[in-house]
């Protein structure tokens, strides 16, 4: 082997080495880094392919989208109404918590935020978002859509994230049956055609015997994901030697999602 | 000075491959790798080491290392070795490239060479999650990935030989098989 090779061999040995040796805190913060260098190509990249998609789809006529906007128009009422009232029952049911002397929930806040680039990898589920720190996003925030649960936050750069799916076999989210005291961890599946693949729930009592059709919820127990947001529907259930399991099919689409909502803040 | 120039198409060749759809089985067309090949076959060892570092760095950094419950599943740095074994393969073929043969061998071996890739990072999950879990889906994809990389093959080294030779930072056909004489 020539000197300069060897010489370049042993230095490459010494900088993998030294990677290796970085703890899960120094990795995250260079991958937000990395994640801050690419999210502005990504974010650029979305739009060109937003502009090429609506462009295939054809232009809508003008008078399409006046109905559509009247729509809209009347459902962002409907929902303004809708959301007065919730917070006013929110209000109210935090007075009884504290009468009660239950522990407040906090009022959590939504970030909005699209997607600027989904997963291209083999075994990953991940999607990027074009919320980071400086919107008071962190790592391990659950996401969810109107639908129901979208995962959680992982790497987070000052304008972008991403966001584990829960379709990834790493997004382990502890979960309840509706009708049911039955409580298990539902988790996505290693390999799947689908795009949206089905996942699995998983820990549960033999003599569960769930219906197709039953919602199930997220717990709050892990302290990650808020109690009380779906997360899919019941597809079918079987007895394995040792526990039950469960196919959820999930609430939202994950193929087809463009805009998600992080929830930032906690329980106090 | 090529180098710039490569780690510039491993990082937009990252960037790209976001927006290509899945194929059929979840088999996705994964560029970066093949750029890398390209560059191993187009440098002396110690630079294909140095893209190796590179394009590792960069997969590890935004695909491959995830965090899970504060551990590792992937340390970062695993990629860059798996690169740079890879890449050690396709750069022993440079003779070859000096000599004008350089898209058959790119195309044919990328195909291999991504398998066996997207495969240890499939070995490297089921060793750390546990469960022995082979369905025929997992081969389709595997293989799937690599036929992609082939048909990219070709069309990734047209466009990175065409800018190299035409911005004068790889030297002609000629010069390169004079210096390979030389050696």
């Amino acid at each position: 082997m020539r000197q300069i090779n060897a010489i370049a061999v042993a230095i490459f040995l010494v900088v993998v080495l030294v990677l290796f040796a970085f703890t899960p805190r120094n990795t995250q913060i260079m991958q937000a880094r990395f994640l801050g260098l690419i999210a502005p190509l990504l974010k650029n990249g979305s739009s060109i392919q937003k502009q090429v998609i609506g462009l295939r789809e054809g232009m809508k006529k003008l008078t399409e989208l006046d109905t559509e906007n009247k729509q809209l128009r009347v459902e962002l009422n409907e929902l303004r109404a809708k959301d007065q009232t919730l917070q006013g029952l929110e209000a109210e049911n935090n007075q009884l918590r504290r009468a009660l002397q239950f522990r407040e929930r906090s009022q959590f806040r939504l970030v909005p935020a699209r997607i600027i680039a989904r997963d291209a990898s083999t075994w990953w589920s991940t999607i990027n978002v074009d919320k980071g720190s400086n919107d008071g996003v962190e790592p391990d925030q659950p996401v969810l859509t109107e639908d129901g649960l979208v995962g959680k936050t992982t790497i987070v750069s000052a304008n972008a994230c991403t966001i584990l799916l829960i379709s990834d076999e790493n997004c382990g989210i502890a979960a309840t049956v509706e009708g049911t005291r039955e409580r298990g961890v539902v988790r996505g599946t290693r390999t799947s055609t689908q795009a949206t693949p089905d996942l699995t729930l998983g820990l549960l009592s033999k003599m569960a015997n769930l219906k197709p059709g039953m919602k199930v919820f997220s717990s709050g127990l892990g302290g990650v994901f808020p109690t009380g947001v779906l997360i899919g529907e019941v597809k079918n259930f079987e007895v394995l030697p040792l526990e039950g399991q469960a196919t959820v099919v999930p609430a939202v689409d994950l193929s087809t999602i463009e805009d998600v909502f992080i929830v930032t803040g906690g329980t106090k | 000075m090529i180098y710039p120039y490569l780690i510039l198409a491993e990082f937009l060749s990252l960037a790209v491959q976001q927006y290509i759809p899945a194929l059929p089985f979840g088999a996705r067309v994964l560029l970066l790798p093949v750029v890398f090949f390209y560059a191993a076959l187009a440098v002396p060892p110690p630079g294909m080491l140095l893209l190796a570092f590179t394009g590792g760095f960069m997969w590890d950094a935004f695909i491959a290392t995830q965090t899970v419950n504060g551990n590792l599943e992937i340390s970062l740095g695993w990629s860059i070795v798996v690169y740079a074994a890879l890449g050690a393969i396709m750069n022993g073929f440079r003779p070859l490239f000096q000599r004008g043969h350089g898209w058959e061998i790119h195309c044919l071996l990328s195909g291999p060479l991504l398998c066996i890739f997207v495969l240890s990072e499939y070995l490297m999950i089921t060793f750390r999650r546990g469960g022995f879990i082979f369905p025929k889906l997992i081969w389709w994809r595997i293989g799937g990935e690599g036929l992609a990389a082939m048909i990219a093959a070709p069309i990734i080294f047209l466009v990175l030989h065409w800018l190299a030779l035409s911005l004068g930072i790889l030297a002609p056909r000629e010069e390169r098989e004079a210096a390979q004489d030389r050696m």
